[in-house]
Parts: structure tokens; sequence; C-alpha cells
């Protein structure tokens, strides 16, 4: 499909430029921004995996960023790992919250999985509190050694995370597994009668999700060089998902996007001072209200579509195709045509 | 050997007993229909052999297992697919991702599935619409889809729950021409849940009569008709339909 082609180039040509663009301005401050930016895509993106594509709304993704980001500072401080183990541990401890909160939760219909997600991040921020004896308190851990000493290369091995991260979750959203999970999104009785194992689909997914989570919470962790119950917040895991919004639900690149446009957003606004947030939210609330299918996702999908009609060998297109295009439904149908 | 023996099979909603003690044999190769008027229990009934709720008490055996306990996907994979009374397509997705999602389960063979799944929506006469987004279907069409998407699990026994509700005329024997096509054609049991007399009968070998969640007769569709239990039960409906 020349789909396909159109895709792969337009992900390599952004991560080129991703890569390049600390090279051509050369300044520690952009590194920072970046960096960050591209932890927040990982998160994105793997909240939008199980998330946007099955519908089940996760409420406490900062619980897996959180269990990931302490599981690297424990490892590395306390038990003096070497600081790569982090990686795999935080992977490993994220996932088995995920198996602990999907079990009870994602069996059951209505609220219940969006509302025990945010309760175990609330709770388990509480727990960082209480048990301060052990986990630092409000303090946290610091004394976290870096992975990469040189910030660019950090930035550029938290990059490749991210493409990696992405082209994996694009790939698994485009094959069976991702056809499952969106038909679990239109209905979850149907999809039963169709002979799916929804529950078993379900958990997977959130366990997936969970692991990409806990690798973004070390990486977090590695950059910072400390971790604080702050990581639990819940006003992360609402950044999370306003980002995926805004880059497109259930498109997995899409979420990228809109992580690096808000993250480079709230650090353009930087001048205006107090009225920094208002603005943030004012333009956040224009996305949403003009474009309630996000920004980043359609706007490739037309780019893409005007670039392969403009392309001479692709001149014919299906009237079914062009038709379902011009109705325009909802943005998770046409993904995988 | 029958494909399906349901035995005795009870089931209460708190202090509504919806299903009382109902026992049905289908044989490979028939089209058995299930008759009773609204609220008599066809539905549940469909939900206790499906899976899809548990029994309190009773025995289904589908090609001869024990099917209790077994979750619905499972028992979708020993070979018994169901459509639903309102149609449930997978909203956002196209026809024929609609179909690819049944075509997912253990007894699907291996090979092109796409193709595959092409080929059951021009069995049920859908081949034009496969990138159409499944919602926008018209109800007629819904309902083949419905019967497609059961088909793409390759039963041996397929379920349909009043695939003639809210068609016209027009539509009503379009799909019954379907469902003998595919009956000749591919060998499938079938049972069928219906209350538009007309088109069942013609369509059905033998009818289970069912009224306030019990067998009231079982027989052939003229032993049916002429039975004084699904006159008494039927009087006002056979009414109604005669006006509609």
């Amino acid at each position: 499909m020349r789909h396909k082609t159109f895709d792969a180039a337009g992900g390599v040509i952004a991560f080129a430029i991703l890569a390049l663009l600390p090279v051509i301005f050369s300044s520690g401050y952009l590194i920072g921004v970046l960096t960050v930016a591209a932890i927040y895509g990982i998160w994105a993106v793997s909240w939008d995996f199980m998330s946007g594509l099955t519908g089940r709304e996760n409420f406490g993704h900062s619980l897996f960023i959180g269990v990931g980001a302490y599981a690297a500072g424990f490892l590395n401080t306390s038990f003096g790992f070497g600081p790569w183990w982090s990686l795999p541990a935080a992977m490993a401890v994220a996932v088995l919250f995920a198996l602990l909160m999907g079990f009870p939760t994602l069996r059951l219909k209505g609220p219940y999985f969006a509302l025990a997600m945010l309760s175990g991040a609330v709770i388990m921020q509480r727990l960082m509190l209480i048990f301060w004896e052990y986990t630092g308190g409000e303090e946290g851990i610091s004394g976290i050694e870096p992975l990469l000493r040189s910030p660019l290369h950090f930035y550029w091995f938290v990059l490749a995370a991210l493409a990696a991260v992405t082209l994996l979750l694009v790939l698994l959203a485009r094959s069976k597994w991702g056809l499952i999970l969106r038909a679990i999104r239109g209905d979850e009785a149907t999809c039963l009668a169709a002979g799916i194992n929804i529950t078993f689909y379900k958990i997977a997914s959130l366990a997936i999700s969970a692991a990409f989570a806990g690798l973004g919470g070390a990486l977090y962790a590695h950059y910072q060089l400390q971790v604080s119950p702050q990581l639990f917040a819940v006003v992360t895991s609402i950044t999370i998902i306003t980002m995926v919004y805004v880059g497109g639900m259930a498109s997995i690149y899409g979420a990228v996007g809109g992580a690096l446009l808000l993250t480079l957003m709230t650090e353009l606004l930087r001048d205006f001072g107090e009225w920094r947030l208002m603005i943030y939210s004012l333009i956040l609330i224009a996305i949403l209200f003009f474009l309630p299918n996000g920004f980043i996702a359609p706007a490739w999908r037309s780019l893409r579509e005007r670039l392969s009609s403009a392309s001479p060998s692709n001149r014919r297109k299906t009237p079914a195709a062009a038709q379902s295009h011009a109705i325009g439904g909802s943005a998770t149908g046409r993904e995988t045509a | 050997m029958s494909l399906l023996t349901v035995k005795e099979l009870d089931k209460r909603f708190g202090g509504l007993h919806a299903v009382r003690k109902v026992s049905i044999e289908v044989s490979p190769g028939e089209i058995v229909g299930i008759l009773g008027p609204n609220g008599a229990g066809k539905t549940t009934l469909y939900n206790l052999i499906t899976g899809f709720i548990p029994a309190d008490g009773g025995e289904i055996l589908f090609d001869g297992h024990s099917l209790r306990g077994l979750a619905p996907h499972r028992i979708v994979g020993m070979g018994m697919a169901r459509t639903f009374q309102l149609c449930r397509p997978f909203v956002g997705m196209s026809v024929l991702e609609n179909v690819l999602v049944g075509s997912l389960g253990p007894r699907v063979p291996a090979g092109d599935l796409e193709q595959r799944a092409r080929g059951l929506l021009a069995d049920v006469g859908l081949q034009d619409k496969e990138q159409v987004p499944a919602e926008q279907l018209s109800y007629g069409d819904q309902r083949r889809l419905e019967i497609a998407r059961a088909l793409a699990t390759e039963p041996l026994l397929l379920l349909l729950d009043e695939p003639f509700a809210g068609l016209g005329s027009g539509e009503i024997a379009e799909l019954s021409a379907l469902i003998r096509r595919l009956h000749a054609d591919k060998g499938l049991t079938i049972l069928l849940i219906e209350h538009k007399l007309r088109e069942f009968m013609k369509l059905v070998s033998r009818v289970v009569a069912i009224d306030f969640g019990a067998v009231i007769a079982c027989g052939t569709p003229e032993q049916i008709v002429a039975h004084p239990a699904v006159i008494e039960a039927y009087i006002g409906k056979q009414e109604e339909e005669h006006a509609a």
C-alpha cells in the first residue's frame, strides 16, 4: 500500500528532524525540552495503544509511570544495580501492576476501570508519603545515576526508544491485534459472539501499555536523577490524555505529535508568565472544540491524501475509499484501510 | 446423534422465572424454529445456550460436549455462532473489518482471511459495501452483516435471534432466501427465533413453542399452528400479524 510508504517516509523525516534539532541549535535548554517531550511521547503512545484503541479510558497512567520510576530509583540507589537494569525492571514492575489492576476491573462494564486506575495512582502517591522511611517521602529518592553522561546522547537514546515503541505499537495496532482492540471499542458483546476472548485482550493490551509507561518512567528517573511522589500525580495522567486527544485518538503516531506539540507549547508560553496556563488552556479548548478528532493524525491523513493523489502512479482511487473519506466517520475506522 | 441437546434448562431473574425446565433437541442439518410471544423467554434461552448468562439448572450438550461454565468465546470456538436481535455491528469499522473480526477464531482454516471475508460478504450480498462504515448500513444490510460475521466463525450451528424484526416484506423475502441458501449450500444447522409467522413457518422443519419460559408445544409447523396451547398463547398476536 502506498499509505505505508508515506507513513514510513513521514516517520523517518520527523524523527530525523527531531534528532538533528539540538545539533543545529546546539542549546542545552532545547535538549532538555526535547528529552522531556520524547518521554511524554512514550507515555502518550502507550496510553493510546490501550485506551485509544479499546475506548477504555485509563485515568491513572501515572501509576505505571510512577512505579516504573521508583523501581528504577530503588534498584539504582538502594540495591546498587547499574542504571541499565532499570529499564527492564521498570517494565516488569509496571506489567505486574497492570495485571493487578486489570484482572479485577477490566472484566467489569462501565466506568470501574477508569475509576480504579485513578484511585490506584492516588493511593500509590499517598503510600509513597506514608512509608516515607523507605521511599524518602515528599523528597523521594535522589542520587540516581544517569544512563549516559552526555545529555545529547541521552536525548538520542530516548528518541530512539520513542521511535522503537511507536513503530512497534503502530504495527501492533495495524495487525489482527489492533483489529480486535478496535472491535472491543465497537461492541464487547459482538466480540464475544465473534469468538474473541475480550478479557485476555484488554488485560494484555493494558500490560503492554503499562510496560512502556514504566519504561518512560525509568527514563524520566534517569533524566531527573531523582524521583518523587509527584510522578503519580493525577495531573500527569490528564496531561497525557490531553496529548493523545490533540494528537488524534487511536492513531498511535498522532500521540507522539500531540506530546511534542503540547510540551513545546508549554515552553514557548513561558514568556507570558502568570498568563501562561490560561493561554495554554484556551488554545487546548480551541483545538478540542474545533477539531474533535484531534489535530496531528487528521492533518497527516489529509496531507498523505494530497501527496498520494499528486503522485502519478496513484491516480486511480476506489470510489468506496473516496466515499468513506468524504463521509469522515470516526477517526479510528480508516486507519488500517 | 443430536448436535444440540438442551436438558431441563432453568433460569430465574429474582422473582421472574424466565426459563422453566426447557428441553430442546436439534439434529444436524435441521432448521428448528423457536416460537413464542414477546417476553416468553426466547432471547434469554439464547443467552443461556451461548453462554452469555449462566443457567441456574439443567444441561446443554453441543456436539457431544457439555457447555457448562464455558465463556461465550469458547462456545463460539466449538462451532456455535449467534446473531443479535438488535444489530450490533462494530461501530467505527468497515463492513469488511466487521467480518474479519469474526474470522480470528480457532475454527477458521488458515489462509487469506480477507479473501475469505469477501467471499462471505458475497454470500450475503454485501460485496459492494465492504469499505462502508458498518453503522451506515441500512437495517436489512446490518442483518446480513450480522449473519456474515457469524458465518465467519465457521459455525456448525447458527442461532438467529429474530432475523426479520424491523424489516420490510421485500427484505424479509430476500433474507429468508439467504437463510434457505445457507442451509442448502453449507449444510448449516440453524436455530431460529421469530414471531413473524408467515415466513418463519415456511422456513423451519420443526417448531418449539414457548410461553412464560416453558415449552408448550413441539412439532411440525402444521401441527404447531393447530395446537390448542399455541393458539391460546398467540390468539392476540395473530390478529396483529394479519393487520401488519
